[in-house]
């Protein structure tokens, strides 16, 4: 039996994590408003899973210099995306906003968002397929949360929950497309690794700073958040302790 | 001289490197809230940085036993927040919410230190050169962590020099424990990845619970986001080249 491609494994792989972001759209459709505390708490473990995976990213990659470069890349487009687009100050998670354009805003940060989610399963895989498929996983847990949120504030828009459910997994798409791009990018040009690397870690920490944790202290308070977050970022540390 | 006072002047020497952390805020004015709030970004990005570089430490010694001294370390400043909560607090000439702030920075800063005065005392062990690298790299490590203390404390009212004492002070660790660590150095090896893992679980839930709902609240997100991202980079960085 020949063995399966690795890109192929790295398609499947970021494709479930898209996919199971759905689950996070059931507590929306079985509640008329999901409690702020809720978003709070999904943001934050959302958050910490994303640094838990940034930090994996730094420990795989030896090139310190090019992986700082790489991250300062990162952070300075997430920082210009949010200028550029104008949601630097924008409540990301409002459920009251009723103006399209808010909602447009929202769905093209997400999707920019998961983007860079894609970017750092790629890279992973380059470096070790499982380690890979660890990110993959990760994400895909921190998916469902995002997912949540995201479906609150759709909801909160008058989207109807099918479409709200296919938007969710949409906004994902990215994700899929960037894990399988990078993948093969990088495997062709190693040297990319620890700038591409560097990008996705970079990205990673600027999101969860600005679009989740700054939201999510207004939403459930800071000890929760805190305990929440930490807790989260700490098992992703662990476990990707001890798969080596 | 006695090996253990050898030991000990080294611990000493980076306790004292901390101080200069301080040194940088001598050439800043009295700070707005605005300026507080991207002082504390610093502060974040720096502890998470070193956060990052902890816990790659730690794991090395062992994984579970890091992840379980973290979350002791996190029930600790946790506890430490609550008891404070009940007493009218005041560290010098700041009450209130500043100096439980204050305090806890401090506190997390000398948690932080126990370990690395392990690690120095341990160090000892595979010979006076390695001694001496690993001296340098925690003294050259702890000046950024000055950094950070400096700039939550500064912003409070505290005076440079008094910043720099606070900062020398959560250091005083290193040299306390290098002592004990070197002549027990068996003893205390099965012990490092835990206090490791404290002494990151208790700075990665400070940076959460306090430096960075603080920061937010006083200054736009997008550009606290910048300044906690770039500094924990730099740091991560920092550390690679020690």
């Amino acid at each position: 039996m020949t063995p399966t491609p690795p890109i192929l494994t790295v398609l499947f792989y970021s494709a479930a994590a898209a996919g199971l972001s759905v689950a996070g759209v059931l507590p929306v459709l079985r509640r008329d408003r999901l409690p702020l505390r809720w978003m709070g708490w999904a943001n934050a473990l959302a958050g910490g899973v994303m640094i838990g995976a940034a930090y994996a990213l730094t420990v795989h990659v030896d090139e310190a210099l090019e992986l700082g470069a790489g991250a300062l890349l990162g952070i300075l487009f997430i920082h210009w995306s949010h200028m550029g687009i104008g949601t630097e100050e924008l409540d990301l998670n409002s459920v009251e906003q009723m103006e399209p354009a808010y909602g447009y805003r929202v769905m093209l940060m997400t999707v920019l968002h998961s983007g860079w989610e894609g970017v750092a399963i790629g890279t992973a895989a380059v470096v070790d397929l499982s380690f890979g498929i660890f990110l993959a996983l990760a994400l895909a847990v921190h998916n469902v949360p995002e997912a949540t949120v995201l479906a609150a504030v759709l909801r909160g828009q008058g989207v109807r929950g099918r479409s709200v459910a296919a938007l969710t997994v949409a906004v994902n798409v990215p994700q899929v497309l960037l894990a399988v791009s990078v993948y093969g990018v990088v495997s062709a040009a190693p040297a990319t690794l620890p700038w591409v690397a560097g990008f996705a870690v970079g990205a990673l920490i600027d999101l969860v700073l600005v679009e989740l944790l700054a939201q999510s202290y207004r939403q459930a308070g800071k000890i929760s958040i805190a305990v929440v977050a930490a807790v989260s970022m700490g098992i992703v540390v662990l476990v990707e302790g001890l798969l080596g | 001289m006695p090996a253990w006072l050898i030991v000990g002047f080294y611990g000493l020497l980076t306790a004292l490197a901390t101080g200069l952390g301080a040194l940088p805020f001598l050439f800043v004015g009295k700070l707005s809230g605005r300026a507080v709030a991207y002082a504390n970004a610093v502060a974040a990005g720096l502890m998470l940085g070193a956060c990052f570089g902890l816990i790659r430490e730690g794991t090395a010694y062992g994984g579970w036993q890091t992840m379980v001294g973290a979350v002791v370390g996190l029930v600790f400043i946790l506890a430490t927040e609550r008891w404070l909560d009940r007493f009218d607090v005041s560290f010098g000439d700041v009450a209130g919410a500043g100096a439980k702030k204050m305090m806890l920075i401090v506190v997390v800063m000398t948690v932080h230190s126990v370990s690395e005065g392990v690690a120095v005392g341990a160090s000892f062990g595979g010979g006076m050169t390695l001694a001496a690298v690993i001296t340098i790299a925690i003294a050259v490590h702890n000046i950024p962590e000055g950094v950070a203390i400096t700039a939550v404390l500064r912003p409070e009212g505290v005076s440079v020099p008094l910043c720099a004492w606070w900062s020398v002070f959560s250091s005083l660790p290193q040299p306390l424990l290098a002592v004990p660590a070197f002549l027990f150095v068996e003893a205390v090896q099965p012990g490092l990845p835990y206090s490791i893992g404290f002494a990151a679980g208790a700075m990665v839930f400070m940076v959460f619970m306090e430096l960075l709902p603080g920061a937010f609240e006083e200054a736009p997100r997008a550009g606290i986001g910048l300044v906690t991202s770039v500094t924990l980079i730099a740091m991560v960085l920092f550390q690679r080249f020690l």
